[in-house]
This record gives structure tokens, C-alpha cells and sequence, in this order.
């Protein structure tokens, strides 16, 4: 069975050639073929992926030479699933969303690439294929986002995200060529052995565990647009819609997978840990605040999953590493169907101007209570605080009482109250006629969510990492010392609870509008650095054309030669 | 005698300063078919003249790693200056002399000259095509500036086409074969040297998005000319992927 699992990202390769090579004149051929093929990859990686789930047996398909190697262990045959299945979402749209455009067989061609390496990189066995595929979906990317090459800004924007690439490309190089210096070998399984045998070796005096877990860290950074790399990502939506749906579904993603992939370095990389949680925190709250300040849909979808991106390194940050593949692969169809029903959304929009006259939209938008009716305050006050914590804490402790302890668990499990808190307390300002029924509705719905969500990412985690072992070593590794700890959870919930304390009396005493002097200034000035996103484009932009003009400079003192 | 062989071999295998003596000759040839033969067969002149130079081992470990310092300053200094470069020629020959200095890195670094020579093919042979469609671009245009009429993938479909593929070639692009050679030059670096190199990465990424941008996207806004025609875009994309071949012979085709 294994051996014939090479044909899973073969098949994508050979569409793309086809195409390319006899049918760019066939456009209605060149889709049927680049669909067809995909859903052959599909099936063969769900085909795979029940034989796995039957034999329990992960294999190494060696293509006896240093370059091209597969793994299929559980992390690549979940990740082969769903990029086929996100790929293939996304060919079927396209094949009538692009249908005007030019280039549209070659469009296909390179769909089909990118769903290629997509599947190399996620079952890489070696280092050099990992690279290698890591790299040219960079490549790839580029042409794909500037498709449509009349716009200036899809150059510019593909442009931006190129180079963003390129320089997280340089860590992975570098973490690649210290393991195989330090391991004498380019296969992956054989590193993560020689690690687990001997974890304290040292490189340049540090262990190379740290050295290396901080170097992918970084390349992961790169490409899952954490702060201050992202701003590539809210800003590819000049190119096509299909593209941008693979992007923010699969591709920004891939920062998760190099983590989960390098989860034996990472057992032993503690600080890079916590570097990842500190980045993924700030990226988080930086995109969701950006994202609430945007008003163009598909921009304001972009930061949407910059925060999420955020949320998912910060989860690898705690060590819930199989939680940051589940996260990826439920954000990945969550984003994909939101960027493919945003052509429906916008064209709505613009054939009925008038406002939906709906209580949401009242509420949120205009900041209008929809119903003068609600809950006593201090009901639900109660509510809001105590049933996330309940909820949260009985399901996790039914399901897998022994990581209830761990640090990493714990964390999540306060954001997890603070989401769940923040969501009753805008159930309650959204009150209906009957504000009982709807809190209930909505107590129910959380409580549905919540167990689910424990019991699927418990068995998936025993699915990804069968050997329980490893997943604590990581919850460890992500552990800091006791005091340190309490201090950081009390910090936290400070802020939280005086977010929401001034969020509640700005709201109720009208603050924005009775700011005056220092104050309204600050305000005024906090506002202006928010909406020119924080300023990092204009960083780049002054720093890139500084190299150019001594570039220039350089060139104009040697006569171009 | 020795260190003449050496710097004989420099101006025809680029090293800085040197390399700008290459670097005109190569200009002052007519663009098209003649650079691009001359940036093919100079470089290989000088792996010539290395053959008739002592062997590396025989020299002094301190005069070897100054010699691997120079090469990797010389490498980046054309990486750097490709980056302003919008004249496609001077692109290219920058682009060249940066990838050609990492062969004195790896000579200076023991690498066996059969290596080196594959390693001079992957750079000269995208190189060479690039400076032959330039010349077909300079008698269509009448120059081949990227930025001065941009969105050529409209008129020139073919011509857009090879000129990518070239640059993806010359840029170090994973499976061409200047990019396994780069791959087999660092390996057996001590790993010291290996941060100093992986900003030209970068920087040759830096340069094939720049020459993209101002080649490719926009709108076309000059006079009707003639594509590549079916023929010779042909015969370019078959060479480019011939030198694939080349990712058969890591220790060399001798």
C-alpha cells in the first residue's frame, strides 16, 4: 500500500505537466483534468490514511537517494487529507469563478503545483525535500497571487509576500544544515532518534535543541505572518479569490505543521517555547484589533486569521501541539468557506444597498441595544463568569484529569474561559424579548461546543502523538517555574478584567466623547497608530529603499560592472 | 608563479575586483549570442587555470580562509548590487558574478574541481540563456529595461515565459541545478560560514521578485512586436530543463 502512496502528490505533478504542456488551449479540458486528479489524491489519501488507521503502522517510503523521501506517519496523512480536501474545494470554485479570466489553464497548472508541494512538505522525510518544498511554495505562491498581472498591486502585494518568505526561508536553511552537521544525516527520522539518544548535545554553546527550535520558531514566524511578519497576509487579496482561500486555509498554516514536524527538538527547546507563546499572544491580539478597525470584508478576513495564526503558535507555545493541527485544520475550512462566500457577501451588498434589518447587525454596528429588554445585571455577571469556568474545567477534567496539571493546559484553558465569557456577555447585551430563552440557547450551544471540542481534540491528540509520553515532555518543555507562572496567569486576568472594566464604563459613561485635553491626544494618537497598521510597512518600505539607493550608490562607484 | 595562476584564473572565473574586467569584456560584446557563449565557456577557462594552480591543502590555513572571506564578500557585494539593476544584462552579468564567487569559496574550501564544474554549468547556463533573450528583447525593444514597459506577458506570452523560467534558473530555484550545487558548496562548510552565506539567498530572492515586478505585472504601453518565436522558445525552455541533467552528477560529470 505504501508504495503506491507516492502517487498522492505524483498525481498533481503529472495534471500540472499535461496541462502545460497539451491542453493551455483546452480550458474546459485543463480544468476537468487538474479536478479529476485531485480527487484521485484525495481518495488516496483517505485511502491511506484508513489503512493507517487499520495497521496503526507509520512507514517511511525511501526513494533511496537524498531527495524525495515520504513519511507517512499520522501528522502527514491528517495534513494529506485535508490540503487535498481544501484543494480540491477550491479547484471545484474555481472552474466557474475564473472562467473569464486569462491565463485560466495556466491558473490550473499551478493550483495543481502548489497542491504538490503542499504534499511533499507535509510528508517530507528528509531535510532536503522539506527545504526544498518549503521554498518553492513560496515560488509558486507568487504567481499564483500575482495572476493577474494588468494590477500593479497583485505584483506589489506578491511581491511583499516573496520577500517575507525568502527571509523566513533563511532560518529553516540554517536549522536544517546545523542538524545535519550535528547528526550526520538528512533524514528526519533518524535526527529525531539521535536527539531522543542524546538531547544535550551542544552547538556554538548552547544546546542545539534551543539553537535549532529558536531557527524553525523563526521560520514558522515567517510563514504563518506572526507580528511582526505579517504584513504580507492582509493585504494578498488582490489576487484571485480561489487563491486567497487556499492561502488563508492552507498555506499560512504551514507554520503549525514545521512545529508539530519538529516536535522531538521542540520536547527539548524549552525558551523557544516560550518565544513562540509571547509571539503568537501579541499576534493574536494585534490581529484581531486590526482586524476590528478594518472595513474592507476581505482585508478585515485577512487579520481575522493573522489572530488566529496568532492563536495556533501561541498553542504550540503552550506545548498543545496537536491542538494547534487541530486548530489549523478547523480554521483552515472555516476561512475557506468564509473567503469563497465573500464574492456572494460583496455582490449582495452591492445589489441591495439598504441595511438587513437585523438585530446582530443593529446591535454591533450601530450599537444600538436590539431589545430594550435583558438579564439583571448581576445574573449575568454570574453567568458570564462562572459557567465558561465550569463548563471548561468539568469537561477537561472527565476527559484527561492528568494534563489538567499542566501549565500549558491551564492557560489555554483561561483564554478558553475568557472567549467563552466575552461570548455570553455580548448574548446578554444582545437580549431579546425573552432574555431567559436566549441565554439558555446560547449556555446550551457553548456547553455543546465545549465537550466536543475536548473529546475531538483528546482523541485527536492520541491519534497525532500515540506515545503519551511525548505529549507531556512537550506540556513540560512549555513549563516555567511555579511562581513565575502564577505571576503571569494573575497578569493576564488583570488585563482581561480591566479590558473589560473599561470597555464597560467607556461604553456606559460615553468616555470617547468626553476625552478631553492629554488624554483625547493619546487616544487620537493610539487610533492613528492602529489605523496605519501599527506603521511596519512604512519600516519596511524606508529600510528596503535605504539598501536600494546604496545599492545604487555601490553600482554608480563601479560603473555597473 | 602560484598566486598568478590564481588571479589569472579570477578574471575569468569572477572574484572581486577582478571580476569587473569580466564583467566588461562581457558587456562589450554584442548582446545576444556572444555574451551568452562568453559567459559559457570564460568561466570554465578559469577552472582551467585553477587546474594549473598548487594544489588548496598546499597553502597556509590562514591564506585559505582569507581566500573564503573574500569569496563570500565578493558574493555578496553583486548579490547586493543586482538589487538596483534594471538593465537586464547587468542584471544577469551582477547576478552571475555573485553565484560564480561561491565556486572560489568552495575551491578555497578543498571542494574537488569536477564539483566546481558542475557548480559553474548551474550558474553560466541559465545565465547564458537569459543574455540570449536579451538580446532578442534589445531588437524587439530597442532595450531590455524591466520597469521601462512592464506587463510583457500580454504581448511576449513566450518571451515572459523563458525569461521566468531563466531567472528562477539563475536565482537559485530549487530544482535547478545552481541551487543543489549551492546546496553541496555549503554542506561541507564549516557550519561558522554558513550564516554569512544565507543572506545571499535572500538577497538573489530579492532580486528575481524586483525584476518580475517590473517586467511582468502592468500594463504594456509600447509599440506591437513579434514574440520568441514557437521555435526558439522551444529550443530555450528544453535547455533550461536539460540542465536538470547536471542534478544527476554530484561528484562531478568527469
Amino acid at each position: 500500500m505504501e508504495r503506491f502512496a507516492v502517487l498522492v502528490p505524483v498525481l498533481p505533478v503529472v495534471s500540472a505537466v499535461l496541462i502545460l504542456l497539451c491542453l493551455r488551449r483546452h480550458r474546459r479540458w485543463a480544468a476537468r483534468v487538474s479536478v479529476g486528479s485531485l480527487m484521485l489524491a484525495l481518495a488516496g489519501a483517505a485511502a491511506l490514511l484508513v489503512h493507517y488507521l487499520i495497521t496503526g503502522r507509520a512507514a517511511v517510503v525511501d526513494a533511496h537517494g537524498v531527495f524525495g523521501s515520504l513519511w507517512l506517519d499520522p501528522l502527514s496523512l491528517v495534513l494529506w487529507v485535508f490540503v487535498s480536501g481544501i484543494s480540491l474545494i477550491v479547484h471545484i470554485y474555481s472552474v466557474r469563478y475564473m472562467i473569464e479570466e486569462p491565463g485560466y489553464s495556466r491558473f490550473f497548472a499551478l493550483l495543481d503545483l502548489m497542491t504538490a508541494v503542499i504534499l511533499f512538505m507535509v510528508s517530507a522525510a528528509n531535510l532536503l525535500t522539506l527545504v526544498v518544498a518549503w521554498f518553492l511554495v513560496g515560488v509558486i505562491l507568487y504567481f499564483l497571487l500575482g495572476h493577474d498581472h494588468e494590477r500593479p498591486a497583485a505584483g506589489r502585494y506578491a511581491f511583499w509576500t516573496q520577500i517575507t518568505y525568502r527571509f523566513g526561508d533563511l532560518p529553516l536553511w540554517l536549522a536544517a544544515l546545523i542538524l545535519v552537521h550535528c547528526y550526520h544525516t538528512l533524514s528526519l527520522p533518524v535526527i529525531f532518534a539521535r536527539i531522543q539518544s542524546l538531547p544535550t548535545r551542544a552547538f556554538w554553546g548552547m544546546p542545539v535543541t534551543e539553537v535549532t527550535g529558536f531557527l524553525l520558531a523563526l521560520a514558522a514566524f515567517a510563514r504563518s505572518a506572526q507580528f511582526p511578519l505579517h504584513v504580507w497576509l492582509p493585504y494578498t487579496m488582490d489576487g484571485p479569490t480561489p487563491v486567497s482561500a487556499l492561502m488563508h486555509a492552507g498555506i499560512v498554516n504551514a507554520g503549525g505543521f514545521l512545529f508539530n514536524r519538529f516536535a522531538p527538538v521542540f520536547e527539548h527547546a524549552g525558551w523557544s517555547l516560550h518565544w513562540a507563546f509571547a509571539v503568537g499572544l501579541v499576534t493574536a491580539v494585534t490581529g484581531s484589533g486590526l482586524m476590528l478597525m478594518q472595513n474592507d470584508v476581505k482585508r478585515s478576513l485577512g487579520y481575522s486569521t493573522m489572530g488566529q495564526m496568532g492563536f495556533m503558535v501561541m498553542e504550540c507555545g503552550l506545548g498543545a501541539f496537536p491542538l494547534a493541527v487541530f486548530h489549523l485544520i478547523a480554521h483552515g475550512f472555516f476561512k475557506a468557506s468564509l473567503f469563497l462566500g465573500s464574492g456572494d457577501v460583496i455582490g449582495d451588498a452591492r445589489a441591495h444597498d439598504d441595511v438587513p434589518p437585523d438585530p446582530i447587525y443593529t446591535s454591533v454596528v450601530e450599537r444600538q441595544p436590539a431589545k430594550p429588554s435583558r438579564l439583571p445585571w448581576l445574573v449575568a455577571a454570574s453567568l458570564t463568569v462562572l459557567v465558561p469556568v465550569l463548563v471548561l474545567s468539568l469537561s477537561h477534567f472527565f476527559v484527561a484529569e492528568h494534563l489538567f496539571y499542566e501549565q500549558g493546559v491551564v492557560v489555554l484553558l483561561f483564554f478558553g474561559w475568557v472567549t467563552g465569557a466575552q461570548a455570553l456577555f455580548a448574548a446578554h447585551k444582545m437580549s431579546k424579548q425573552n432574555p431567559w430563552r436566549l441565554m439558555i440557547g446560547i449556555l446550551a450551544s457553548f456547553v455543546v461546543v465545549v465537550i466536543g471540542y475536548t473529546l475531538i481534540s483528546h482523541y485527536f491528540s492520541q491519534f497525532l502523538y500515540p506515545n503519551e509520553h511525548e505529549s507531556l515532555m512537550l506540556y513540560q518543555a512549555a513549563s516555567i517555574h511555579r511562581v513565575s507562572f502564577d505571576a503571569l496567569v494573575l497578569v493576564l486576568a488583570a488585563i482581561f478584567v480591566g479590558g473589560w472594566t473599561l470597555t464597560f464604563f467607556a461604553d456606559s459613561l460615553e468616555l470617547g466623547r468626553n476625552l478631553g485635553g492629554r488624554w483625547r491626544a493619546l487616544y487620537l494618537g493610539f487610533y492613528a497608530l492602529l489605523s496605519r497598521e501599527l506603521y511596519v510597512a512604512d519600516v519596511y518600505e524606508r529600510v528596503s529603499e535605504t539598501l536600494l539607493q546604496w545599492s545604487r550608490r555601490l553600482n554608480v562607484w563601479l560603473r555597473w560592472c | 608563479m602560484s598566486m598568478g595562476w590564481i588571479l589569472a584564473a579570477a578574471l575569468f572565473l569572477p572574484l572581486f575586483p577582478l571580476s569587473l574586467a569580466f564583467n566588461r569584456l562581457v558587456a562589450s560584446l554584442p548582446p545576444g549570442l556572444a555574451q551568452a557563449l562568453a559567459v559559457l565557456a570564460l568561466p570554465q577557462c578559469g577552472l582551467g587555470l585553477l587546474r594549473l594552480a598548487p594544489p588548496v591543502s598546499a597553502l597556509p590555513v590562514a591564506v585559505r580562509h582569507w581566500g573564503m572571506a573574500w569569496a563570500v564578500l565578493s558574493a555578496f557585494l553583486y548579490a547586493f548590487r543586482t538589487l538596483s539593476a534594471r538593465e537586464i544584462g547587468v542584471w544577469t552579468r551582477l547576478l552571475l558574478s555573485s553565484g560564480l564567487a561561491l565556486a572560489w569559496l568552495g575551491w578555497w574550501n578543498g571542494t574537488p574541481l569536477p564539483v566546481l564544474e558542475v557548480l559553474v554549468f548551474g550558474w553560466t547556463w541559465p545565465a547564458a540563456i537569459m543574455l540570449w533573450l536579451v538580446g532578442a528583447l534589445v531588437r524587439r525593444l530597442g532595450g531590455a529595461y524591466a520597469g521601462l514597459q512592464g506587463g510583457i506577458v500580454r504581448v511576449m506570452p513566450r518571451m515572459a515565459a523563458s525569461l521566468t523560467l531563466a531567472v528562477l534558473a539563475l536565482a537559485a530555484t530549487p530544482v535547478f541545478p545552481a541551487f543543489f550545487a549551492t546546496w553541496r558548496t555549503f554542506s561541507p562548510l564549516l557550519i561558522n560560514w554558513v550564516p554569512f552565506l544565507l543572506p545571499l539567498l535572500f538577497f538573489w530572492g530579492w532580486a528575481s521578485a524586483r525584476l518580475f515586478q517590473d517586467l511582468l505585472f502592468g500594463r504594456y504601453r509600447g509599440e506591437t512586436v513579434p514574440d520568441l518565436s514557437r521555435g526558439s522558445a522551444l529550443l530555450m525552455n528544453l535547455l533550461l530543463l536539460a540542465s536538470l541533467i547536471l542534478n544527476f552528477y554530484p561528484n562531478g560529470v568527469g
